[in-house]
């Protein structure tokens, strides 16, 4: 079957048990999308599907041959970073790294339908994105820059 | 792999889909796919058989959208709860459903988990059925002979939310004067699985309760309604003392809360806050 | 090399974006999790189902002949060497053998190991392997295990693996003579680390050359090494652990665990073939390790005036079924008082205590957390029973700068004042302290402090650094500090760019590979700003200087005239420039001189031995310092308490990176905000009873508390640029602000954590019925 990846397709030949998180990383070698949990809470596996930011670990990948399919490969353009990306790096939004590829995505289905969130947008859009290393503060300074399509580094002063 | 082996099946229509799960040997619907999935994972951890068909609908044209008619509004089964959420329709004319589905899991999985799956995926924590219950939603299913057969969604909870049928869609009554109270606690945290629901809604006609439905859910059994608080409320002239009088008018055998002594107490705050929230006029 | 990034030189200080940052947005950086190499195998480790059993027999022939099963090991396949994590100081802790021969000793122990050609038949294989047990009586509960006649799990008397005493001054004569004497006991809960990418590792064994790579998602590469070496007899440099990127630690990974054992021994026998083992989310909350689950017993003294006169108590800590890093953290449960409080007269005796639950070790706060929440709260009763101001109160008895401790902690710079003069300004505590009762609302402090390093580990604690500078003026640091998300790598790289005075952006930053870099102890208890900032800071000069003296000799001038400052080669005195970066580099490498660049530095905070008979000796290089405010306002009819807002001044000595310290400690006040209110590892019969994230709550997105976070720079004489560690500090007095915060909101204090509605709830009513039986009688 074909599925439409990061506007590439991709020919693969998969049973109707795998799950897409499955597909991508180990038959497509996209190892962006992590997985950390195996129950649908963490988000690690984020993808967006239809402009939908959805978990990859649990949706069948025979279930959505022939839906657009984003994953944190598809989002930068060679050498320049999607805006998000590239918000989420200047505001210290990236410790770790694990839960990023899946927080970058749902931040950006979230702005690419809502370009101006508020607080509570923002932050019910990215209720299913766990973040361990760094709380949330700066991932909400990061989406918010992104959708103000500012991106600065701040010196702190004492 | 994360999942048992199972042949995978993608009807193209509803009919192929009743056919094919009336036919197929241990097979299991799959809609969103945010318990069944999850499900599967469990049981293969725990070396439990699992079902050899899978059938999608994800296909099925005829079971996806919202419509309405002068009377009554249908949710087709494969709405997401997002779609739920961002229904012109539901906000305007029926806001605590809007409500609750804020409040549903997480954002990926209200984008993937249908309203069909909440209703019949037979956990007893439906978010949506409490509120159903209370709007006396009614269960549209697909018969084999291509008929509809209706149940309502109290009926099919008293029935332990078992059924064999696919279920098409759900319907709602409009209705004018309405006044609809949810209220939800969560033990813990902002992220918690809810504690205890509750919902009241009530035709509000010259400043009484009338046809009130009061529906609670305490998580060991499905959405249920307490006809002893209802009997009281529909009798009562409301004021001050209402919402505390309420307390002693409950059917305290559905109020199981296993002695937890935090749970019995909220469940009295949140009636009591729910009572309040219809006599101040919410049109929730 | 094109450096046109010109406001990247001088960056300590700077915000500069992540070295490694682009990697980690794109999905590309690669974690152990996605290593995949020809040929792997999948391995899966064979544990108990009893919390207590003697293993009778094992039977792996069935298993043995499963298609395509590689390999199968037992203790038999071992050499039988136990190993501990705090074996250094603590001999008697060397309890853990990878893979146990005789006995198990809680619900999960590893006994044996399979590799196999994918998860499934691997999963199989396990089925198949044949064990009986002789079960034994267990014991859950850390009181009762002390108790004579309780079943012994090691050979440790009353299975007491640990007995610290901390004894000081003549603390029951201090509390006759004090004016107010109040005795508290403080129960906090078992946690887990969740780290988002879980324990995973992949062995190979090169079978021609006898030398094993093990690939491992680790804090302290190191260490792992040297336990693997110890248990596998084999030479240090025999052994290659490579750390590639780490979705978090936090303390769980600070050690050789059974997996790394297991996947090289597995490589081994199955001829040379890399082994991945990788645990569930399952695995990683009962299986790998936990916060120890404490009862913190304090009673204190003060006198009118405020000022403290004697601390004494007991800790009791639940440590599992092994010892791990039990010691260091029961030792910090009890040290880190002086670090804040002066204070003469002191005995406190910690007993870490063996049971069967799971095994608990270092997590982030190192027995801080539970003495923070215990030891705050506490003083906060305190001055209340004196009707002191707890602010005051705090100032009155806070160490100061340059003073010795009772124990011989020497503390050098010291911001705690203005830490709290700070953090109390910016509440405005003076308005909002028991001001806000009629909305429910309150506001509560806690102090602590940080140390870096804690020399628990071995006889040293360096760390060392090697720059090589090509000839294009590139930069290689090779450091063995192991960056798992926390930004040493970039921080490091701003400290070499600064001191060799050129543009951060030349640095390219090789971490935590055990054959390549220099030796590094490892990522915890703040250490690595402090101690691997200090030898990349060394390997700096020394490179710095091996290019001034081919400058200095090219002109005919002294080398120590010349000094490198904005990626140009300066006389000092004139600041007039001789050559640019660029230059100085091709000079090095020109015909008449050829002479590769290589820096090398090494760093060993000066710190004295600790007497572990008493208590006594200075743990750290330096010691940071932090003051907590939190705002909450109270529900009186749901009990459930929203936070405001959190203020965290907080003297780092020098903020690096200011962005990534800022992280640190918004990330560690999460982390302790999670552990005050919802996180709670919860066991039955030794079985972790929660072990998903459904049903152990992490903090996320909805419901972020505001942070203000405030630097107080101290400029420590012995940091690099005058940079403290932290990273840690910042959950230490969290429970006890947000406790304090609840007391000064509704007048009721909870005592032991986590702080659930239920709890306040039940406290209310108390308070009620007590306050309408005064007001009767």
């Amino acid at each position: 079957m074909i599925l439409n990846i990061n506007k590439k397709q991709y020919t693969v030949d998969i049973q109707g048990h795998e799950t897409l998180a499955e597909v991508l990383r180990d038959t497509c070698g996209l190892t962006g999308t992590k997985m950390s949990c195996n129950e649908a809470e963490c988000g690690a596996c984020t993808v967006i599907i239809n402009k939908k930011a959805v978990l990859s670990c649990i949706t069948l990948a025979a279930d959505v041959e022939g839906e657009e399919i984003t994953t944190i490969e598809g989002l930068s353009d060679g050498d320049n970073l999607h805006p998000v990306q590239q918000a989420f790096l200047d505001h210290g939004a990236v410790q770790c790294g694990f839960c990023s590829p899946g927080m970058i995505l749902a931040s950006k289905a979230l702005l690419d339908q809502n370009p101006k969130p508020d607080q509570n947008d923002i932050a019910y859009a990215l209720d299913g994105n766990i973040c361990r290393c760094g709380g949330y503060l700066k991932i909400f300074d990061a989406v918010r820059a992104a959708a103000e399509e500012k991106s600065s580094v701040k010196d702190k002063k004492v | 792999m994360l999942l048992n082996p199972f042949k995978f099946h993608s009807p193209a229509d509803l009919n192929e889909a009743v056919r094919l799960h009336n036919s197929l040997n241990n097979a299991r619907i799959l809609a969103g796919g945010t318990f069944v999935i999850n499900t599967l994972k469990s049981l293969k951890n725990m070396g439990v058989k699992t079902p050899e068909n899978i059938i999608s609908l994800k296909k099925i044209r005829e079971i996806k959208g919202i419509s309405r008619s002068k009377e009554e509004l249908s949710i087709r089964s494969m709405v997401t709860i997002t779609e739920l959420f961002e229904s012109p329709e539901i906000t305007e004319n029926f806001p605590v459903l809007k409500t609750a589905c804020r409040h549903i899991a997480t954002n990926p999985i209200r984008n993937m988990a249908t309203v069909g799956g909440n209703l019949t995926c037979r956990y007893t924590w439906t978010e949506l059925g409490a509120i159903l219950v209370a709007l006396d939603a009614q269960m549209h299913f697909a018969g084999s002979d291509g008929r509809e057969e209706i149940i309502s969604l109290e009926e099919f909870f008293k029935n332990q939310a078992r059924s064999s049928k696919i279920l098409k869609s759900v319907s709602i009554k409009y209705e004018k004067n309405t006044r609809t109270s949810y209220q939800r606690v969560r033990k813990s945290s902002e992220v918690d699985v809810p504690l205890l629901a509750v919902c009241i809604k009530t035709n509000f006609i010259k400043k009484r309760f009338a046809d009130t439905r009061v529906v609670i859910n305490n998580g060991l059994e499905f959405a249920r309604r307490d006809l002893k608080l209802e009997t009281f409320l529909d009798s009562v002239e409301p004021g001050n003392q209402t919402a505390a009088s309420a307390l002693d008018h409950l059917d305290t055998s559905i109020y199981d809360t296993k002695e937890d002594d935090y749970k019995k107490a909220m469940f009295r705050v949140s009636i009591k806050n729910a009572v309040n929230e219809i006599l101040q006029g919410s049109k929730k | 090399m094109n450096t046109d990034k010109k406001e990247y030189t001088n960056p300590v200080g700077k915000s500069v974006p992540r070295i490694d940052g682009r990697g980690l947005v794109t999905g590309q950086a690669k974690y152990t999790f996605d290593l995949k190499l020809p040929g792997m195998l999948i391995g899966k480790l064979l544990r108990s189902p009893h919390a207590h059993a003697k293993i009778i027999s094992i039977d792996t022939s069935k298993a043995e002949k499963l298609p395509g099963v590689k390999a199968i090991i037992t203790a038999r396949d071992t050499h039988l060497i136990k190993f501990g994590s705090n074996e250094y100081f603590f001999p008697q802790t060397i309890d853990q053998m990878a893979i146990e021969a005789d006995k198990v000793r809680y619900i999960g122990d590893e006994i044996a190991a399979v590799a196999a050609v994918d998860e499934e038949t691997a999963q199989k294989a396990l089925s198949l392997i044949d064990v009986r047990y002789e079960i034994l009586p267990a014991v859950f509960d850390m009181t009762e295990a002390m108790k004579p006649g309780a079943p012994q799990i090691h050979d440790a008397l009353n299975n007491i693996a640990l007995i610290l005493p901390v004894n000081f001054g003549n603390p029951d004569r201090a509390l006759k003579e004090s004016d107010y004497v109040r005795e508290d006991i403080f129960y906090t809960q078992s946690a887990a680390h969740c780290a988002m990418e879980p324990h995973v590792c992949v062995g190979q064994f090169e079978t021609f050359s006898n030398k094993i790579t093990l690939w491992t998602s680790t804090q302290a590469p190191f260490k792992c090494r040297e336990s693997l070496a110890k248990c596998l007899k084999m030479d240090l440099n025999n052994i290659r652990v490579i750390k590639l990127a780490v979705g978090g630690g936090f303390g769980g990974k600070l050690e050789m665990f059974p997996m790394d054992f297991a996947a090289c021994l597995l490589s081994k026998k199955a001829a040379g073939l890399p082994v991945k083992i990788t645990y569930t989310r399952e695995e990683e909350f009962s299986f790998s390790r936990r916060k120890h689950n404490m009862i913190y017993k304090i009673k204190s003294g003060v006198k009118k005036d405020g000022t403290l006169t004697a601390i004494t108590g007991e800790v009791i800590a639940d440590g599992g079924a092994y010892c791990s890093y039990g010691p260091t953290v029961l030792a910090a449960a009890m040290m880190r008082i002086f670090m804040v409080y002066k204070i003469k007269n002191f005995k406190i005796t910690g007993f870490r205590v063996y049971t069967n639950n799971p095994i608990s070790g270092a997590i982030r706060g190192f027995g801080g957390v539970q003495s923070g929440f215990s030891v705050e709260s506490h003083m906060d009763l305190l001055a209340e029973g004196i009707g002191m101001d707890p602010v005051e109160f705090r100032l009155k008895n806070i160490t100061t700068p340059n003073m010795v401790t009772v124990n011989k902690i020497m503390l050098t710079t010291n911001g705690l004042k203005e830490c709290i003069e700070k953090a109390t300004r910016a509440c405005d505590w003076k308005n909002k302290r028991g001001k806000l009762k009629h909305l429910c609302r309150g506001i509560g402090i806690g102090i602590a402090a940080d140390v870096m390093g804690s020399k628990m580990y071995k006889a040293h604690e360096s760390a060392g650094s090697i720059i090589k500078i090509e000839e294009d003026g590139s930069v290689y640091l090779f450091t063995g500090a192991a960056d798992t998300g926390q930004g040493s790598n970039t921080a490091l790289s701003q400290i070499a760019a600064e001191e060799l005075g050129v543009s951060y952006t030349r640095i390219k930053c090789t971490a935590a590979d055990t054959e390549i870099t220099p030796f590094d102890t490892g990522s915890f208890a703040s250490r690595v700003t402090f101690i691997s900032g200090n030898a990349t800071k060394n390997a700096a000069t020394d490179a710095k200087k091996q290019i001034l003296n081919i400058v200095a000799e090219e002109h005919k001038m002294n080398a120590d005239e010349l000094d490198i400052k904005a990626e140009q080669v300066i006389n000092k005195k004139s600041s007039s420039v001789i050559m640019n970066f660029d230059k100085a580099l091709e000079l090095c490498y020109s015909f008449n001189y050829g002479r590769q660049i290589i820096g090398r530095g090494s760093y060993n905070p000066k710190t004295t031995p600790i007497d572990f008979r008493t208590g006594e000796g200075n743990v750290s290089g330096s010691y940071g310092f932090e003051a907590q405010v939190a705002e909450v306002e109270v529900n009186k009819e749901t009990g459930q308490v929203k936070v405001l807002k959190m203020w965290d001044a907080h003297d780092v000595g020098k903020a690096i990176n200011p962005q990534s310290c800022e992280g640190q400690i918004e990330g560690s006040i999460t982390m302790g905000i999670g552990y005050t209110f919802y996180e709670d590892l919860k066991f039955k019969n030794g079985r972790v009873v929660n072990p998903n994230f459904a049903n152990y709550r992490l903090p996320r997105s909805i419901g972020t508390v505001p942070i203000e976070t405030i630097f107080v720079e101290t400029n420590d004489p012995e940091g690099p640029f005058g940079a403290k560690g932290m990273g840690e500090a910042s959950l230490l007095p969290t429970s006890a602000a947000i406790a304090n915060a609840i007391q000064d909101a509704v007048g009721v204090r909870i005592k032991d954590l986590p702080i659930t509605p239920d709890k306040i709830l039940k406290a209310l009513k108390e308070k009620d019925l007590m306050e309408k039986s005064k007001t009767k009688s």
